[in-house]
């Protein structure tokens, strides 16, 4: 502002006072935690419970799974077939990512281009991803491309569905807003279109990764020489039950720390602005 | 044509159809209207909803072309005018403190951002500028609203209807608000209001629309040296007038 006369006027706050403080958040990190351990022992429990109750090789109990997983973290090459796996889902969904976000916004801001490309979204969510394992298997063969191009077909058509739906929530009212005030388009895009994109960009990569997870794994067992889906595949053809858990439960852990550590952080920085509800 | 003067903004032959959804029908929301504003001045226009009040404004913002007619709007330096809008809608973004939200409009206006504070020491929320409007009462998110507009100086100033969201006691507070803003800075102002009242004791001059299209039905000066009080038997006097006007 520049030096002129001095802006000042008084203004009471009564009725127009903020709103009551939202009660405190953060309960502490263990009151945060609790609940998730809580259902993790009771899943244990209650498997430990069947296993006993029917008593057959076929479901292992508690100890005969956690003993095989002690020896596979033991072994220690662990670390490079889930490194192997999560590779391969990285890649194939940037990929997918590259190309859904970009038709995504396209998509909805063109009604003609919606209608053009609408089938083939509806078509990529509803082949099976058995489906593109396969294909990608034959067309593919054995090298990096297959897999990372089954995650990608996989998990774009999410992305590209969620994104849309995105663009199209965004309010007028605001485009209105920021066209007024001459926003540049910078701006634009990182203070409009991507805060108001968010919302939809995560629920599209929770969908496309758990898609990217399901297909890599039959992707590694049909055509793959290492990575989960091959170990799994191993475990199979010996008929150790044991040995398919823990290679499940090692695959879960990974998704766990990518859930709580990555996706869930993000998304806590990015709505840091969202009013607390109390009811 | 190129304006004259202190001519800030210049309309004739204005005229603006809308087809309904529905049946397709036209609708048509002005024809054929003309008004000059100087700078300096603060115009309102008054009517009853669906007069095309709003439409008017959007038109002058850019936001909506007419079918027909002339808009010529002019700034200071005789460039296009620097706006400052505010809406029926506080319209911040959501994600940015009260201070961003300021910040971002003087930012684009080619102005420092350092003054984000003293705007919003005048409208009252200096304890608030680090809050999410989320966190707001809708009469602060309007100040900040009420800021952002008057925070980039802008040539001419552009207000749809700013307080009818609020209640009346928010309202009123928040006209006397704008009226010490104004005063510090007179600029070249444009208010529709479907308010009497709240254009008798703001404006300089008053345009009362009717009809469908609008047309204007009567035009007052508004004789009176600011700071008005809301109680002015003269602007109650105006006030029962233009609702005549209306009715």
């Amino acid at each position: 502002m520049s030096a002129e006369a001095p802006l000042r006027a008084p203004v009471a706050d009564v009725a127009d006072g903020p709103r009551p403080e939202a009660p405190p958040r953060r309960r502490g990190r263990t009151g945060r935690v609790l609940p998730a351990l809580a259902f993790l022992v009771l899943l244990v429990a209650a498997w430990q419970v069947m296993a006993v109750l029917v008593d057959s090789l076929l479901v292992p109990g508690v100890g005969a799974v956690a003993a095989e997983l002690v020896e596979v973290v033991a072994d220690g090459s662990f670390v490079g077939e889930l490194g192997a796996t999560v590779l391969r889902v990285a890649l194939g969904f940037a990929l997918a990512a590259v190309v859904a976000l970009p038709v995504g916004i396209a998509m909805g801001r063109s009604d003609l281009l919606r209608r053009f490309a609408e089938p083939a979204v509806l078509l990529g969510l509803t082949v099976p991803g058995l489906v593109w394992a396969l294909l990608c298997v034959i067309w593919f063969g054995v090298g990096l491309a297959n897999p990372v191009v089954a995650v990608a077909l996989s998990s774009a058509p999410p992305l590209v569905l969620t994104t849309l739906q995105g663009v199209r929530s965004v309010d007028p009212d605001l485009l209105e807003m920021a066209h007024v005030y001459r926003f540049s388009r910078r701006v634009q895009l990182r203070r409009l279109w991507l805060p108001a994109l968010a919302p939809a960009l995560f629920a599209g990569a929770r969908l496309g990764l758990s898609l990217g997870w399901k297909v890599v794994v039959l992707v590694e067992v049909f055509g793959m020489s290492s990575g989960v889906g091959y170990q799994l595949n191993n475990e199979f053809g010996s008929q150790n039950v044991a040995g398919v858990l823990a290679w499940t439960l090692l695959f879960a852990v990974v998704m766990a720390v990518l859930e709580y550590g990555v996706l869930q952080g993000l998304e806590r920085r990015t709505g840091r602005w969202r009013k607390e509800v109390s009811v | 044509m190129t304006l004259t003067g202190s001519t800030r903004v210049h309309l004739s032959g204005l005229s603006k159809t809308f087809h309904d959804p529905r049946d397709g029908r036209a609708r048509p929301v002005l024809r054929d209207f003309a008004l000059d504003l100087a700078a300096g001045e603060l115009v309102a226009v008054v009517g009853a909803s669906g007069t095309g009040k709003s439409t008017l404004l959007h038109v002058v913002a850019g936001l909506v072309p007419p079918d027909a007619g002339e808009v010529s709007t002019v700034g200071a330096d005789g460039g296009p005018p620097r706006l400052g809008m505010v809406f029926q809608q506080p319209r911040l973004l959501d994600w940015c403190t009260a201070r961003q939200n300021v910040v971002l409009a003087l930012e684009a206006a080619g102005l420092p951002g350092g003054g984000a504070d003293e705007v919003l020491a005048a409208v009252g929320l200096a304890d608030h500028a680090d809050a999410f409007p989320t966190t707001l009462s809708g009469g602060q998110r309007q100040r900040v609203a009420v800021a952002r507009a008057f925070a980039i100086e802008p040539d001419l100033l552009l207000l749809d209807e700013p307080f009818s969201a609020l209640d009346e006691i928010t309202a009123r507070r928040l006209r006397l608000l704008l009226q010490e803003l104004w005063m510090a800075r007179p600029r070249a102002g444009l208010l529709v209001t479907h308010n009497p009242l709240e254009a008798a004791l703001l404006a300089d001059r008053v345009v009362v629309l009717a009809g469908s299209p609008a047309r204007v039905a009567a035009e007052y000066r508004v004789d009176r040296s600011r700071p008005r009080s809301p109680e002015d038997p003269l602007l109650f006097d105006l006030h029962t007038r233009i609702v005549a006007d209306l009715a």
